[in-house]
């Protein structure tokens, strides 16, 4: 492939990263050269992120040789990998919200004691009209909004001395489409100024439209390289991002009763986020007695946000939410006396509380509280737990272990034996698998279709497109700010949903 | 398969490791007195000397003992007040003005509605009052959080300031003893209004008040559903919030019960030793109690261990004048080794 050009800036050999047990990055060959763009593409945990963080200098590889300018080099920790003239762009910034962006550029730029405000405010404005970059350099930080905050990370790192390599970590999932393409346009004036390019995206079309060149992660390694000479289509890169990943034809009892009663209902609703960013608009989803609805997506399409409002947690912006055909407020309480369970996406954040026992987290929402006088009898409550067949299903831990001890696996144990000892009328439960063996998996599993069988509606949030298909009756999509019709599970398939991940419906 | 495999496996650690979070803050306790100590023998004072005849009047008859207990029983509430908004997840800075508060509300209904009232309708009704005064200062620093989102801790420390100035506004003006040749005090509360002493000592019911509330307040905590509720609230509030709680009721609710604990202490003050409410009534007591609260681990129990020790310092300041001739507000130094050894070890005790 690299026949016709020697030339390049960073020329990685075998990189390997290991975190514990899990390889995160194996043996990755890797070539960026200069003026071009260079896409790296994967579905969460293929080790994009890891890999850019060796580049970047933030980790230290295991394994295997970075090269520059003919040399074998070390990057860790960053401060290296900027003397090197590698920038990198972040997902989250790293911008000081109280300063304006004069001084949030001085604060990377600026080296020695003093620094000349109206020599950098002139640099700043020079670099961003050069490539399109509107920014005021007087507005604070905190005024702007996500788009305008990335911006004015690009100009940080333009204005770094020499930088030769900018790295991209999923610059378009904060912009809306118009942004996009300017970004887009941005990216191309920078390749022909010679810079090279590590654009981290699972965006098809993004990659389509600007990459000279494609890597593809899966599980850690690099699957799938090519070059747009090469000629480069959708459907290859979606083959070689989701493997020829065996779905199996679940035998789960088909056909269920399209006419049982509607056990949850969102109508035209619009969620808003936490920086009152548009997160999903048009939102409409029925979930009916007995029924199990997956919501598919790449991860950070909404997810969070739209459990959330099926929990009550947070508002509906417009629309409303009706569970057993009651319209419900927005609040918590209200939604547990509906019969609402609710199995959060970060349970040790959200539900371990420090200090306590798994049992004194069961009373919580999932077991009837026994009451004893004017406190609550923990024995009868013990002897209740470990006799009940979820939690011996499920293995959970002693009841006495304190919660804060256990380990991630364990912790979904106790969650999940909590939202399906309470029988829910509606489960809302995101990524129940995660940090589980396959064993326990299975189980759960087994346990999700059961408790739908005795009619509990489920709404399934997962990142594992095999788990859907193996439990849902239909499919919706998170995409592009917006929720797909469904999609039956037995007349779809996961190239389907794969494109409707990556594209939306409308693509 | 009746039984899982994986139940039951308690991890086994050494002895150092099960008591050291005990031994760290016994040793916390300790290194104050040393390096208060060393501070001392510069000033040609024996701290064994001294710390022995603290130990010495405390234990050695009953009135040292009283006046012990004595010194503690504010701490006791104030520390209270501290206590429990901690066990909510609140910093509550606020029992120095709580209690000036209370002691004004006491005073108020004692010189105005409870003058002639015999002792068994009087005492209760003024101790209401107290703590319907601790509660209604606090309440602004709930509203504060509730509403307006405003840091507990700030909004309280600031208002103590408030709460002081509010007490000596009254105390030069609308309640000032008409026969004080201009002091800034109010005149004295009716004689049967003054809390029951223990023969051969100054010592107070209001001891015992101290003590019934310590335990109501522990037991609430870790007996009761409610205290269950305010601990998970304390300890995690995504859960308590997944769980369907009224966060904001909890915050609310806890704060006033804090504020009226800081406000019995101010009635106590009032009609257990002062009789009149002056504007220093209860300076620095709102604070130790705080202190007492941290060096408890916010535990009410083991609150009226620390806030007896507390009380066995402020006494020994006295002494330490009338030995040394070193100023009793030297014992501070001491109060504040403690505060910072407490501080300081709690990173290290963090399981």
């Amino acid at each position: 492939m690299e026949k016709h050009d020697e030339r390049y800036l960073l020329k990685t050999k075998g990189l390997t990263k290991v975190f514990g047990p899990l390889v995160a990055n194996s043996e990755i060959d890797l070539v960026v050269k200069p003026g071009s763009i260079h896409a790296i593409l994967g579905e969460n945990g293929a080790g994009k992120s890891t890999l850019m963080k060796m580049l970047y200098g933030v980790y230290a590889p295991d394994g295997g040789s970075i090269m520059m300018d003919g040399e074998e080099v070390e990057l860790h920790p960053p401060t290296k990998a900027r003397a090197k003239g590698i920038g990198m762009v972040f997902q989250d910034f790293r911008v000081v919200p109280a300063l304006t962006i004069l001084d949030n550029i001085a604060l990377s730029v600026e080296k020695g004691f003093t620094f000349n405000r109206k020599k950098l405010k002139q640099r700043i404005i020079e670099i961003s009209s050069k490539y399109g970059l509107a920014v005021n350099p007087d507005a604070y930080v905190w005024e702007l909004d996500l788009g305008q905050r990335q911006r004015l990370e690009i100009v940080k790192v333009l204005l770094a001395e020499n930088t030769r390599i900018i790295i991209f970590d999923e610059p378009t999932s904060v912009l809306v489409p118009q942004e996009v393409e300017a970004f887009l346009n941005m990216l191309r004036m920078l390749r022909a100024d010679g810079y090279g390019i590590l654009l981290i995206t699972h965006k098809i079309n993004e990659v389509l439209a600007c990459a000279d060149q494609v890597s593809v992660l899966r599980s850690g390694v690099l699957t799938y390289t090519a070059s747009k000479e090469d000629g480069l289509t959708a459907d290859q890169l979606i083959g070689a991002m989701m493997g020829d990943k065996e779905l199996k034809t679940v035998e789960k009892q088909s056909g269920i009763q399209t006419s049982s009663e509607l056990a949850l209902v969102i109508k035209d609703g619009m969620i808003k986020g936490d920086y009152g960013e548009v997160i999903i608009q048009d939102l409409n989803l029925q979930v009916r007695k007995g029924q199990i609805v997956g919501v598919a997506g790449i991860s950070g399409s909404g997810q969070k946000e739209l459990a959330e409002v099926l929990f009550g947690l947070r508002g509906l912006l417009k629309g409303s939410i009706e569970v057993a055909g009651k319209p419900l407020k927005p609040d918590v309480r209200a939604f547990l006396e509906a019969g609402v369970s609710f199995v959060s996406e970060d349970p040790i954040k959200e539900s371990v509380i420090p200090g306590f026992s798994i049992l004194q987290h069961m009373v919580l929402d999932g077991m009837e509280l026994k009451k004893k006088g004017l406190g609550i009898d923990w024995k009868a409550l013990a002897q209740e737990l470990e006799q009940s067949e979820q939690a011996q299903a499920l293995a959970l831990a002693a009841s006495s272990r304190r919660a804060d001890t256990l380990s991630g696996g364990n912790v979904q144990r106790m969650v999940l034996t909590r939202a399906l000892i309470r029988k829910p009328e509606v489960l809302i439960i995101s990524y129940p698998s995660r940090g589980l063996d396959i064993g326990t998996t299975r189980t759960i599993q087994q346990h999700l279709l059961e408790l739908a069988k005795q009619g509990t509606a489920i709404v399934l949030f997962s990142e594992d497109l095999d788990e859907l298909f193996k439990l849902s009756d239909q499919l919706v999509v998170l995409a592009g700010k917006r929720l797909t019709s469904p999609y039956e599970t037995a007349s779809t398939n996961a190239a389907q949903i794969g494109q409707l991940m990556l594209k939306g419906e409308s693509a | 398969m009746s039984q899982p495999t994986s139940i039951a496996f308690e991890s086994k650690s050494t002895f150092l490791q099960r008591h050291s979070s005990w031994m760290i803050q016994t040793a916390a306790i300790i290194a104050p007195f040393i390096l208060f100590g060393i501070f001392l023998t510069f000033y040609e004072v024996n701290p064994i000397e001294l710390y022995s005849s603290m130990v010495a009047t405390t234990f050695g008859d009953l009135y040292g003992f009283g006046e012990v207990l004595l010194k503690a029983t504010p701490f006791i509430l104030t520390g209270l007040a501290a206590a429990l908004p901690a066990k909510a997840g609140l910093v509550n800075v606020g029992g120095e003005g709580q209690l000036a508060i209370g002691a004004l509300f006491a005073t108020w209904f004692a010189i105005f509605y409870l003058d002639q009232m015999p002792a068994l309708i009087g005492i209760p009704i003024m101790l209401l009052a107290g703590a319907l005064g601790g509660a209604a200062w606090a309440s602004v620093v709930a509203v504060l959080k509730v509403k307006g989102k405003l840091n507990e801790t700030i909004t309280s420390v600031l208002l103590n300031y408030v709460a002081v100035f509010i007490v000596g506004f009254f105390v030069h003006g609308m309640l000032k003893d008409p026969n004080s040749f201009n002091w800034p005090f109010s005149p004295e509360i009716s004689y049967s209004l003054r809390l029951p002493v223990i023969n051969g000592t100054r010592l107070h019911i209001g001891f015992v008040i101290a003590i019934v509330l310590a335990v109501a307040v522990w037991f609430i905590l870790s007996k009761t559903r409610l205290g269950y509720r305010i601990r998970v609230l304390g300890s995690n509030r995504l859960a308590a919030e997944r769980a369907g709680m009224n966060i904001n009721r909890m915050y609310f609710w806890v704060l006033l019960a804090a504020g009226a604990i800081a406000g019995i202490a101010g009635m106590i003050e009032i009609a257990g030793i002062e009789g009149r409410l002056r504007a220093t009534v209860g300076t620095n007591f709102g604070y130790l109690g705080f202190l007492a609260a941290m060096m408890a681990w916010n535990n009410p129990l083991r609150l009226m261990a620390t806030a007896f020790l507390l009380g066995m310092i402020s006494v020994a300041g006295n002494k330490l004048e009338i030995f040394s001739g070193l100023p009793s507000s030297s014992v501070n130094i001491l109060m504040a080794l403690v505060l910072f050894f407490i501080l300081g070890s709690g990173k290290l005790v963090k399981r």
